[in-house]
């Protein structure tokens, strides 16, 4: 039906109303940018009376560049049908009366009326929803900020606990060489072995500096709630359970108590199983995450993330938690040990169980914050 | 023969079992080793003349939950507790469950063996609970601040971390530590451990 949807003049006003109430801006511009409709949700917009603005160039309620390059784009468009907004809807900004912006969602549709071209414009202001995503960037970002130094002091504190091994076996060899030199052997060997001993005990007190260093940064924790932390971490990692087709499901025991953490760290944890299990389920006929919250002990809340992918086999699982082992083709090899060691300084455990349904369980317990005092 | 001191050795790396072996038996100590807690409780030890120097960092069952397991299945078998840094609130739960002694890797050849006579002392002579509980407790001669830190230093906080908590400087917890060692006659943290059980009923 191409003919007009105007039938009486009852349905006239009616047509009028929907215009004039209509939350978002509606707008009507000919071929010359001249506005011919400006609704009231336009005059709340853009903060002009439709007095000021009907008859005049659309381009005053542009911000520059766009502005000075409203007429050319019409006179483009008119002259080669070459579409770059209409049809469709654009992410742009629009100038008040008080020459602030906003920005706003426009759609432009084109369509000719007693012979003459029009373009109508339907305007969202979608500062809002800016606001939002800018506040969901920013914590995104303190998070891979947190996240970068937690990485550093975890991989630092890793390395040093892994090369104190060694440095004792080091240590405790240059002592048995020292004692094999016996009390008459060559001076030589004997100045030998001990300068190897200093040096072992050199490196042990890098060692020590180093930890004393990472520790110096200290914790920053504080009474949290599991649930809405685990359900920020779902949000701030784009974990996205439905566009990789997973069946995502949160479960939350009920009465729970707040918990001592790093709330950013923990959520480095729990964005790193999820989106370890994520990876693991791709492919998987049945891609179900399960995340669940309870109580473990009296002191202690316990949080699973249970994945439906082909699980881990034994010989992995030995090595899983130790530094630079990985089953990613480009991965380090990081994520699970530092998981560890975050879990870890908060007092709790971090472990893997296989999954009876198939998949793997990650858990880990961290602890309830003490009760505050009265 | 000093025959059947035996050293039993409980470490999940490899090397360090080797060195302490090659390093024990020097020092003529007879040397067993083993490669967990699990497989150390398996193979049936006795406590004559045997102590236990085990890692406190192990895959599965780690030093602490070793040392209850001994404590439950072989009582007056002395354990030292070796630990990388940051694992001294382990160790020092460990201690007040009962071992001996703890050393932060890596050690020198005198402090190991220090340790080690002490805790064959110990097979010898003295019943596992020994003969502290009837001390005086040590934290009488402290004034209240040294107290605080004392009670914290026990607890395996670190000097930062007294610091903040009892919102005094660094320096300031290092100079109560000093003092505090001195009081008490203490060489390492381990010393203050034990001190600090024996002025408690086991």
């Amino acid at each position: 039906m191409s003919s007009a949807i105007v039938k009486n003049p009852e349905d006239d006003s009616l047509f009028d109303a929907l215009i004039a109430f209509a939350v978002d801006g509606i707008m009507v511009i000919d071929e010359a940018g001249l506005v011919r409709v400006y609704n009231r949700a336009c005059e709340r917009l853009f903060g002009y009376a439709a007095a000021e603005i009907l008859g005049r160039n659309v381009k005053m309620l542009m911000p520059a560049p766009y502005h000075d390059e409203h007429d050319g784009y019409l006179s483009h468009y008119v002259a080669t049908r070459e579409k770059h907004i209409i049809g469709i809807g654009r992410e742009v900004s629009g100038r008040r009366k008080d020459g602030s912006t906003f920005p706003m969602n426009l759609s432009v549709g084109e369509g000719v009326v007693r012979g003459e071209h029009i373009f109508l414009g339907i305007i969202t202001d979608i500062s809002e929803r800016q606001a939002r995503d800018r506040k969901i960037q920013e914590l995104q970002s303190e998070m891979l900020h947190v996240g970068r130094l937690t990485d550093m002091g975890q991989v630092a504190a890793g390395l040093a606990h892994e090369l104190n091994q060694p440095l004792t076996a080091i240590l405790n060899y240059t002592n048995a060489g020292l004692d094999i030199a016996g009390e008459n052997g060559d001076p030589d060997v004997k100045s030998v072995f001990g300068k190897i001993g200093e040096q072992a005990t050199r490196a042990g007190n890098i060692i020590r500096r180093l930890r004393a260093f990472i520790e110096k940064r200290g914790p920053n924790r504080a009474a949290e709630d599991i649930a809405r932390t685990v359900d920020e971490a779902i949000r701030l990692g784009q974990i996205n359970p439905a566009e990789r087709g997973i069946k995502l499901r949160v479960s939350v025991e009920h009465d729970l108590p707040n918990v001592l953490i790093d709330r950013i760290q923990i959520q480095q944890v729990l964005i790193n199983l999820m989106k370890n299990a994520a990876e693991a389920m791709e492919g998987a006929a049945r891609r179900e995450l399960t995340i669940a919250i309870g109580r473990a002990e009296p002191n202690l809340v316990q949080v699973s993330v249970t994945d439906s992918g082909p699980g881990i086999s034994d010989e992995m699982a030995e090595k899983l938690f130790q530094p630079f082992v990985t089953t990613k083709a480009t991965g380090m090899g990081m994520g699970l040990n530092i998981c560890r060691g975050i879990v870890e300084a908060h007092g709790g455990r971090l472990w893997l169980e296989s999954n009876p349904a198939g998949g793997a369980i990650f858990r880990f317990n961290v602890p309830v914050a003490p009760e505050p005092e009265e | 023969m000093s025959a059947g001191r035996t050293v039993c050795i409980v470490d999940d790396d490899a090397d360090v079992r080797d060195s302490l072996e090659m390093l024990l038996r020097r020092s003529h100590y007879r040397t067993l080793c083993f490669e967990s807690a699990r497989v150390f409780l398996d193979a049936g030890i006795t406590a004559e003349d045997t102590c236990v120097l085990a890692d406190i960092r192990m895959p599965e069952m780690d030093g602490l939950t070793l040392q209850r397991e001994i404590n439950r299945t072989i009582p007056g078998l002395p354990v030292i507790i070796m630990t990388g840094h940051g694992d001294v609130p382990m160790a020092v739960q460990a201690m007040k469950e009962g071992a001996i002694e703890f050393l932060e890797k890596p050690f020198e050849k005198a402090i190991l063996v220090g340790a080690l006579e002490t805790a064959f002392a110990r097979t010898a002579t003295e019943p596992p609970t020994d003969a502290a509980g009837s001390r005086q407790s040590p934290r009488k001669s402290l004034t209240e601040r040294e107290r605080q830190v004392f009670d914290l230093l026990v607890e395996g906080h670190q000097n930062k971390m007294i610091a903040h908590k009892l919102g005094i400087s660094v320096r300031t917890v290092e100079v109560h530590r000093g003092r505090i060692m001195d009081k008490l006659g203490a060489r390492s943290l381990a010393d203050l451990v034990r001190l600090s059980l024996a002025g408690k009923p086991r």
